[in-house]
This record gives structure tokens, sequence and C-alpha cells, in this order.
């Protein structure tokens, strides 16, 4: 195949999957997809191995949908599966690492036979058992658990399937609706890749298949060869809810004969009694996401570019969680994989890597009664702090890495539940000094107008610990949560009184390079 | 000689302009863009326009429409003065924090355009409205002198104000504005509750802060304009370009600057509807390639799509996310990095790529001649024999197609193909991206694009037109007349018109009729006062009413039109099975269980159509070609007849391959498709059957 026509196809088949993103991120209930567009479409080739995927979504979930293509194919494979027929699970295990992220996944047919798969994973509004938070003691507590299923089969709904679903979250309406999306994307993006091959002529996409993934693998590989060989190690140590430190080491090889590159998390933490472990798929995900980002970040990200990246964790440890720990709030660790990782390729591309930012975004959620007695449940909603400093550029305040997700506007969540904000403003000088200047991170407070107890849960982290400084760089203020003034440190959820103040102060980034004479003139003038 | 409507658009490099007489004849002129001041360029070009109809200002006795790219310019050469903001107290940052999303998750580079206003004439006011509309604190009299002394102490001349929950009760923000106009008179003051009263915090508050920071320049400019026309013997007052696709008058565009943004496309978009009522097509796409960038807009019922948000100024490598969001009612345009200077390369996986970096105008492609080294779409057109390069802006400029064929040769070793083949393979990609853009547009609102009629213009529109049809299976592809000047063109076919929004959450379960009432009847007075300033008479302004509706639960809404007045209806059922019967068109499915809420009502003023009239062309004898020349069109060279677009004569038929030559581009014509003259002087070319 040319170059021509291997653009031709290769770009269709990606605005395939990005317009499925983006009419998933419209239609959904869940308002962490739509307004922070935590989810992942992707298509996949006959064999379950991803081709392309959208332009949108967030590290965890596209590279964790990646790998759910091969768990699919071994319990499916094409031979199993006819027309109308959709799969689905939330296995932490086979697919994005807690039981909110339901990923479906459907096969198309071209004259009689499987010749790809459409993908797409959203993280769900409910998933019954404990909620949003890390304070579940096991995985069964965390909910329902979907192994890989029939959701449909042949255009008809698996009514078992469904009624236990219906029986076992707390808003099936929002649960079913996103199903319905997810199916209905699927299906659409069935009949665009049918209609692309009407149009080119071809029965089936495998030898468009193995092209991209060869020449995507190769690419990789060329650029990986032009590294530095060697070990490099980077460490990188922050607390979590319940004040627990967690450290994540890394040890990076590159080999630049091979063009290969081998990620162990050796010497990282043991498993946290608390839901933020993390399993292999999560941890892989963000481990290629941190070195895709640093080496090329135009390089294309499918199952022939990830091939050469090699993760591996300890069985058992924080970052290769076991059966059944608990790992729904696996995002509070998961998102500060990718900071040892740069640290290490400090070594190698210091002009590329970024210092250490606030790490997770700051989740919280909310249940009470107004002040008429109705109850509510609050969505989760998220807060950023700063990002690390770049080589050559100050790091965004209040922008999250290695996640981007945005914020719910103040005025959407008063419109939705009786909460009101007194603050939400930057945290001056909260980012570390530095030749570039590590990002600000924000103050936000708020209480609720009600006049009965309520609950809080809000998974905060790095309120102790701050994000280290890189190459002389100073390091970034730490988070603080307090309530009326007094500092919390809790992983489960909190029962707050009526007129408590909340208040939370999101981490600083570090800064980059020690900060020199002449920079520091040039800002007086 | 009376009967004249006047047009002037400026644009980036030109000033156009066109006398149209009500029978229907035109005479079109243009000039260089002067950008120290722009109405120098604008009487410059209405003098040249004046001179080729021979008549004098007075003669100019119907409407006189503008429409300018001052707005934009200003925003993105940064040329506004300095200007402040009043928040909330304990919201000081609004601005900087945006709504922290990072739109490129894998370049960890990305940058964030720098707010329009410095912290420090960032103002916190102690105030505060909740979310249900009540106001539990007023700003107290101290506060609003202290704020008076520091906006006059800091020299700022516009004051953007955005305060929270004001999209719901704009007291707070009036109380601000009455308490300044005594204090500190010749202020400009935005509130947002006026600019974009519309729920989310961050989007309102940068759509202000645009306002504010392009006022002090367009008010006196169009004050100026107004001026110099009755000076220089104009009868009447200018209509301003809007980018919803309507005019307004001066004063209300004043006011409301960014509403400006984007009105030259707008205006582009608004002569491709108005060849849709020509032709008797309903829907069609208009496609506008030139140098930089291709636009297409979906037009439906004979009108062009409007949507409520469009970003301005993208800072990082024209990303999505990159520029500032503006909520204003704005024709839906889909913008690609595909124009005739988009630079050609192959990428580290050997694909070959093309866009979005561009050659532009300097230096331009490599067969400009003027220091380009990397082969761009034009050179493709060139080395294709699609462009003759002794006849480029009718001779005026010589192209080296020598040159173009150096160029992509190395491109053609680079993927160990022949020189040709690469070239096409240019022309192909080009096509391609545009019509996926098109596609993906297209779905997303839950249209089919199917056989949909393409309009070709732009200087390298018609050139590309053909090839983007047979990918899109249209039915048609038409070339206006005047397609030089066809923004110009467009504001002379639009209607006044405002459009009013105001957000209020409302469940379709509980509604509080008589509120809504109260929002329309507000909407309604200041759409109609808009109206009538524009020249409408005010038993002529018909409104159209609107929500922008979800189903409860859900973070995004659906713009639907309503079919009847809600204030008269008072039908939740009807809402519902609006909204309803939209969200399936668009997504596939209803969710019957759920309820649905409004978290928008719109309003729309608009004066009354302006009916198409047709030129006529003279009958003549059909042309012959007046050369041959060998073109490859597909994978197999042929030798097309060429034809002078002037010299053709009504009803002529001519079957592709084929090319016409006109001054500013060349139509292409495709083997399988025959093009007819009409006798309106648009050229049609369909599939033969």
């Amino acid at each position: 195949m040319d170059g021509i026509e291997l653009e031709i196809l290769w770009s269709n088949l990606i605005s395939i999957v990005s317009e499925q993103a983006k009419a998933l991120q419209r239609i959904a209930f869940s308002p962490i997809v739509r307004e922070a567009g935590d989810l992942a479409t992707a298509v996949f080739d006959a064999e379950g191995r991803m081709i392309a995927q959208a332009v949108t979504g967030t590290p965890g979930h596209i590279n964790s949908l990646a790998a759910a293509g091969r768990h699919f194919a071994e319990i499916y494979p094409p031979a199993a599966l006819e027309p109308g027929d959709v799969l689905v699970t939330n296995d932490p295990w086979k697919s994005a690492g807690h039981f909110f992220d339901i990923t479906v996944y459907t096969p198309v047919f071209r004259k009689g036979r499987v010749i790809a798969f459409f993908g797409s994973t959203i993280h769900h509004t409910d998933i019954g058992g404990y909620g949003v938070g890390a304070g579940a003691r096991d995985i069964h507590e965390e909910g329902l658990w979907i192994p890989i299923a029939k959701l449909y089969e042949h255009g008809q709904k698996n009514r078992l399937l469904h009624d236990i679903i219906r029986h076992n979250v707390r808003t099936p309406d929002h649960v079913f609706g996103d199903l319905a999306a997810q199916g209905s994307s699927g299906r659409m993006g069935g009949d665009r890749l049918n209609t692309l091959c009407d149009r080119h002529g071809l029965d089936h996409v495998d030898r468009l298949a193995e092209e991209i993934i060869a020449r995507s693998e190769a690419a990789t590989r060329a650029s990986i060869r032009n590294l530095r060989p060697g070990t490099f190690h980077g460490a990188c140590t922050f607390d979590v809810p319940g004040g627990d430190l967690v450290t994540l080491k890394s040890a990076v090889t590159i080999d630049n004969r091979a063009g290969e590159i081998v990620i162990d998390f050796a010497g990282s933490s043991g498993p946290s009694p608390y839901g933020i472990n993390v399993v292999m798929n999560y941890t892989h995900a963000y481990s290629t996401f941190a070195i895709r980002s640093c080496l090329d970040p135009d390089l294309p990200n499918n199952f022939g570019s990830l091939a050469p990246i090699k993760v591996t964790a300890p069985k058992g440890c924080i970052l290769n969680c076991e059966y059944p720990v608990p790992v729904n709030a696996r995002h509070v660790v998961g998102m500060y994989v990718p900071m040892p990782i740069l640290k290490a390729l400090y070594h190698v591309m210091p002009e590329n890597v970024l210092a250490e930012g606030a790490g997770a975004v700051w989740t919280i959620q909310i249940n009470g009664k107004d002040e008429s007695g109705r109850p509510f449940t609050s969505s989760m909603f998220n807060y950023s702090g700063g990002m690390g400093a770049r080589a050559t550029k100050d790091g965004p305040a209040a922008t999250c890495y290695p996640t981007g997700i945005a914020a719910v506007p103040i005025e959407v969540l008063e419109a939705s539940m009786p909460i009101e904000f007194t603050r939400k403003e930057l945290r001056p000088n909260s980012g570390g000094a530095g030749r570039a200047l590590g990002g600000d991170g924000q103050t936000i407070s708020f209480h609720m107008r009600t006049r009965e107890p309520w609950l809080l849960n809000a998974v905060t982290s790095r309120t102790a610990c701050a994000a280290e400084g890189l190459g002389g760089g100073a390091d970034g203020a730490p988070g603080r949560f307090t309530v009326n003034g007094c500092k919390v440190s809790e992983a489960r959820k909190m029962v707050m009184q009526p007129q408590d103040e909340v208040m939370l102060e999101t981490p600083g980034g570090g800064g980059y390079g020690a900060p020199d004479a002449g920079l520091i003139r040039s800002v007086a003038e | 000689m009376t009967g004249f409507s006047l047009a002037v658009d400026i644009g980036g490099t030109f000033t156009d302009v066109v006398l149209r007489h009500r029978d229907g004849r035109c005479y079109v002129d243009k000039t260089l863009t002067t950008h120290g001041d722009l109405l120098e360029g604008f009487f410059r070009a209405v003098d040249l326009g004046l001179r080729r109809a021979s008549i004098g200002p007075a003669d100019v006795d119907d409407v006189i429409v503008h429409a300018t790219t001052l707005v934009t310019n200003a925003v993105i050469e940064r040329k506004g003065p300095p200007i402040g903001l009043v928040v909330t107290e304990g919201f000081r940052d609004v601005l900087a924090i945006r709504d922290e999303h990072r739109y490129d998750m894998f370049d960890p580079q990305i940058e964030f355009p720098a707010p329009l206003v410095a912290r420090e004439r960032i103002f916190p006011l102690a105030e505060r409205t909740l979310a249900d509309a009540s106001v539990a604190k007023s700003p107290d009299d101290g506060a609003l002198a202290a704020l008076a002394e520091a906006v006059q102490r800091q020299g700022i001349r516009a004051l953007a104000v955005s305060l929270l929950n004001s999209y719901r009760n704009p007291a707070n923000e009036r109380a601000v504005k009455r308490r300044l106009a005594e204090l500190a008179p010749g202020l400009y003051v935005s509130l947002s509750s006026e600019v974009a009263p519309q729920i989310r915090e961050y989007p309102r508050t940068s759509t202000t802060v645009l306002n504010a920071y392009t006022q002090p320049i367009t008010a006196p400019y169009l004050k100026a304009l107004a001026e110099q026309l009755v000076r220089r013997g104009f009868r009447n007052q200018p209509l301003i370009m809007l980018s919803n696709g309507g005019v307004i008058g001066v004063d209300v565009a004043s006011r409301f600057p960014v509403r400006m943004i984007e009105s030259g496309p707008a205006a582009g978009a608004l002569a491709a509807s108005y060849f849709a009522e020509l032709m008797g097509l309903d829907r069609l796409l208009s496609f506008d390639m030139g140098g930089t960038t291709a636009k297409a807009c979906m037009i439906q019922e004979r009108r062009p799509l409007v949507t409520g948000l469009l970003e301005v100024d993208r800072k990082y490598r024209f990303k999505p996310g990159s520029g500032f969001p503006v909520i204003i009612p704005s024709i839906d345009m889909i913008e690609i990095g595909a124009g005739g200077g988009s630079i050609a390369g192959v990428d580290s996986l050997g694909l070959l790529k093309v866009g979005p970096r561009s050659a532009g105008s300097e230096p331009g492609p490599v067969c400009y001649g003027r220091g380009g080294t990397e082969p761009t779409v034009t050179d493709a057109d060139v080395a294709l024999g699609l462009i003759d390069p002794d006849r480029f802006l009718g001779g005026d400029m010589k192209l080296d197609r020598a040159a173009a064929m150096r160029a992509l040769a190395g491109l053609a070793a680079k993927l160990g193909i022949g020189t040709e083949q690469t070239a096409l393979g240019i022309f192909k990609i080009v096509g391609e991206s545009m019509a996926s853009a098109a596609r993906a547009h297209a779905t997303d609102r839950g249209i089919d694009y199917r056989g949909l009629p393409l309009l070709a213009f732009g200087g390298a529109g018609p050139v590309h037109a053909g090839y983007v049809a047979e990918l899109l299976d249209s039915s048609a592809v038409i070339y206006p007349p005047l397609a030089s000047v066809l923004s110009a063109f467009g504001t002379l076919v639009t209607p006044a018109r405002l459009d009013l929004v105001r957000g209020a959450l409302a469940r379709l379960g509980g509604m509080d009729w008589a509120d809504i009432g109260r929002l329309y009847d507000e909407m309604e007075a200041e759409g109609t006062a808009a109206l009538v300033g524009a020249g409408t008479p005010a038993d002529r302004v018909a409104f159209e009413f609107g929500a922008d509706m979800r189903y409860f639960g859900q973070q995004n809404e659906v713009s639907v039109g309503l079919p009847g007045d809600p204030r008269l209806a008072r039908d939740a059922t009807a809402l519902r099975e609006t909204f309803e019967r939209a969200y399936e068109a668009q997504y596939g499915l209803r969710l019957p269980d759920v309820d649905v809420e409004v978290v928008t009502w719109r309003l729309v003023a608009r004066g009354p159509a302006i009916p198409a009239r047709p030129s006529s062309l003279a009958t003549a004898a059909p042309a012959k070609p007046k050369g041959r020349r060998r073109v490859l069109f597909s994978d197999r060279p042929s030798e097309v007849p060429v034809y002078d677009r002037p010299a053709i004569a009504p009803a002529q038929i001519i079957d592709g391959p084929a090319i016409i030559e006109e001054r500013e581009t060349t139509i292409v014509i495709p083997d399988g498709w025959r093009a007819t003259v009409e006798a309106n002087g648009t050229i049609v070319s369909r599939r033969r059957g």
C-alpha cells in the first residue's frame, strides 16, 4: 500500500472513531464524560488489535481500551459472534481498572464475516455498591461486576443481564441511556466503516490493519533508536487520602538496538487498604502515555506503536494489584505513574519532559438533603492543581497532567444541587520557582444550603509531599484540605454539619531549572 | 440613476465593493485593505465602485451594508486598550483558570492564550446572586465608588462586568452599570447579562471581555463611518453584518462588537443561501477554499446553520481549545487547514500529509517564484495541468511549473512513486480531508450529506470542488458568478436579524410559564427596537422561537427551533416532542423515562427576506474551446478542452473532462459530469446519467 492510499484510508478511520467519540460525549449523562471528556473510542481489527483511536479521551481510558480487545477476543473469538451481537464488560483487570468504566465492544460484519470491532469506554454515573470514593474494603463492596458478556444478542437485549444491571445500580435510567449511546455509536462506526469499504472496493480491512500496525511499530522503534541507551531511574513519593505515603519507582531501560523501552516498577509500594490500587492495564496505559508524549506526541497510538514499550511491576504491588483489593479511586495513584518515568527520561531528553505536577485531580461527591428536605446525590466533580514546569515554558495553572479533564462550571453545579461556592481562585506563588515556574494551584471553598447533616466524599492527594522541582527548580506548595479551618485527611466519606465550610487548596507544580540572574532581571524590568 | 445598494467587505488582504441595482445588475471592484485606517480603503473601494457604475453617492438610495475583519484583527493583534473586569468576590481568576481543560492530552508543551485583562485590572466585588435567581447580597455604594475611582485612576476605557449567576438575574450587574454611568461617565461598560446571558461562567465572561476589549475600537470606527457617509452625500445609515448571518444598525453593533466576529465568512454563507433560493434548492453545502484554509457551511431550508459557540485566536498550532471561547450565535462553519498554500510533506511513517502548515501568500507556493521551496496544493494543481501557469490571475502573474515539478520530485523520491502520481496524491488527500470534515460536521448535526449539491467559490474552491463532490456523492456543483467578491455580495442579500438568548433552567415537569413569558417579552422588545433601528418597520419584524434542551442529568444541550410562540402554546408536551424528534435525529434514540429540561431560551428577530432577483446574461452563440491541454485527473492523463468563462453562452453544455477558466480561479469539470450555464450566469455541473 503506498503512502497516499494508506493516508487516505487511515485518516478516514481516525475520523470515524473521532466522530463516534464526539457523539458519545455529547449525549452522555455522566457529567465527567461530557464536561471532562472522560471516555475513549477506538477501532480494532478482526483479531482485537487496536488500529485507530479518537483524538479525544483520557490516557487511562484509551490505552486500557487497547488492552481490552485481546480479552474480548479470548472469550468471544469472531467465529462465536453474529450480526447484532454487542459485547460488554467492566472487569477492572480486563478493561479500565474500576467498575464505573463500562466498555462496550461491537463487531462489524461485512459479507458474513467480522472485519473489525468498535469499542468505547465511558465513566458511568453509578455502578451500585460503595459509590464514588476510596472507602470500600474490597472490590465486592465497590459495586456490580460485569464479566465479559453479550449485552445484545442478534440485536435483542440480553434480558437477564439488563435486569441484573437495573437491580444493582442507583440510576438505571442514566446507565441504560449511556449504554444505549455506546451501542448506537458502535453501530454508527460499523456503518461508516462499511461505507468506507464500499467506496474503496475493500472486502475487509486486514491489509490496512497490517500496514498501520507495521508502520506505527517501525516508526516508534526508529525514534527510540535515536535515544541514548541505558537504564535510568526515577522515583516519586506522594501522600494519599488517609495520610499514607506511596512511592513509585521506575527503572526505564532504553534498548536502542531493538528500539525498545522497558519500564520496571520494582521497588514501588505494596497494596493499599483503600480503593486506590491500580490494575496492570491502567499502569500500562499511563506508562506508555508518558513515553509517547515525550518521544513524539505526533506518533499514532495503536497496537503497533504500543508494542515496543514494555511495562512490568511486581505482582501484588500497588501498580499491579490483585483480587480482591479495592480499586475504585485508582486514578489517585494511577495519575502519578508518569512522574517517575519523566524523572528517569530527564537524563535522556531533558527538553521534552516536565517537572512533577499536582498529580491526580481532586474529586468530590456530595449526598444530602436540600432546604426543603428533598434528598440529592451529586455527580462526581473535580479540580486540578498546577502542572509542572516545562524546560522553556511555565507550567499552566489549575491544569492537570497526565489527564487534562475539565472542571464542571460553578454555575452548573449550583444549579444542580444546593451548594454555594464562596471562592475559586488561584493560589499565587504555589507553583515552584525556577527558570520556568511551576503552575499555581487553586483555592476552592463552599458550603451547603441545607438544614441536615450531609455526606462529603473528597479524594485529595499531595497534601503533605509537594511536587518536586526538576533540574534545580523549587518544589511547588503541597495542597491543603480543611473543614472550618481544620486540616483533614480522610479516605472515607465524612459526615458534615449543615454550617460546615469546606476549603480545598490544590497543590502547585514543581519548577524547572535553577532561576538564573538574567531571568530575574528581565522580570524586574 | 437611483435604485442602488452598496456593499463593502473588508478582508485581511482585499477590500471588496459591490454596487447592485434593483434590476439585478452588479458592479464590482476590489482594492488592497488599508490596515492603518480601514476607512481609507473602504472609501477607495466605494469610489472605484461608483466610477464603474457611473453613479454618485446620492444614487445609492437602498441599503449600505458593511462586513469587516476589524473586530477579529483587534483581538488577534491585541490592539485593544487596557480594559478592566468586575467579578464576584472570591472568583478573581475565572479567566486564568478557564475550564481547567488541557485540550491536547498527548502534547505536554501546549500553551494557553494570556487573558485579555491583567490580574491587577480584575476587580472583585462583594455581591452575590444565587442559582435560584435570589440576590443574597447587593453591591454596596462604597464598593462601587471605590471601583469607579480605581477604574479612572488606572486609565481604563472599557469595563466588562461578569457576576456569578447573572444569567438568572441581572439586577446586580445593572446596578454596577447604573452607578458607574454616574461616577465614571464615558466609560464603556459591557454586562455579561446583556452580551451573553447563558449559564457557565467561563465562556460567558470570556465573551463579555472580548466585547469590552473591542468596543473602544469598534464604536468610534462605526461612528466615523456613519459620519463620513453622510458627509459624502450618501442618504442612508450603514448596516453592519453580524456573524449570525444578519445585518443590524450601528447602534446595536457598537454595543455588541463581539457579534461582528466572523462577519465576512458569514456573508459568504448568506450568499450561498441566496443561490440556494435562486436555484430552487432547499439544501446545499457551501465550499470556500482560499490560500490557507477551506471553509464549508451547511445550508438547510435555504438558510445557513447557526451555532452558539465559536472560538477566536487559536494560539497553539491552530488547535481547538487553544483560543478564547465566544458564545454568540454565528454561522456554523467548518474550517480546515487545507488551502492552495498548504504544504505537502512525508511524515515519519512514510505517509503523504497535506497541511495544516501553509506557505500563505508569502513566500507562497513554489510556483510563485518568491522563495517558497516546499511543494503546496497549488504546485500540485499546476503540475496536474489544472491551473494554467500562464493565465493565473488573467496572466498578470506567471507561475513557474518547472520549479513546482522539481519540488514535487523531491517528495516523490521519498514516497518511491512518480512526480505526477505525487501531485495527484496531494490533490486527492486535500479533497479527502475536506470531505471527511464535511461528513463529520453533517453527522454531528444529524444531517444526511449524501446528494447535497456543493456551491464552490474562493480562489481554490472551483479547482477542487468537483473531486470533493465525487467523494460526498453530491448531485451537483454550482459555480456562482461574482465568486471573487461573493462575501460582499452576500451582505446585500442578508435580512436584518438579531439573535437573543436568556438562560433559565426549567424542567418540563414543572414550568413557570409566567417567568418564561417575562423573558420572551424582554427579548421581543429588545429585538424589535434593534430591527427598527436597522430600518425594518415594526410590523414587518418576524420572530422565530428556539430553545436549548437536554434530558435532565445530561450536561450538553440540543438547540431546537420551536414550531410557535411558547408563551401562547404553554405546552410542555409539545416542547418535549420537538426536543425528542431532534435528539433522535442526531443520536438515534429517545429516553422516554427521563424528564427534559430547557437550559436556554432563544428568540430570533428578523426583517423581511430579500427576494432572489437574478441578473440575466445576453444570449449568444455557444463558445468553442479556446484550446486544449494535457491534464491528469485520475490515474490516466487526458487532453481536455479549455473554455473562457465570460465567453460561454447560456444553456451551453460542456461535458467533462473540461476546464473553464476565469480571472481569479479555474473550474475543473471531472469526467462523468456535465456543466450547463444558467440564464443567471451560474454554471451548474451535474453527474451524467
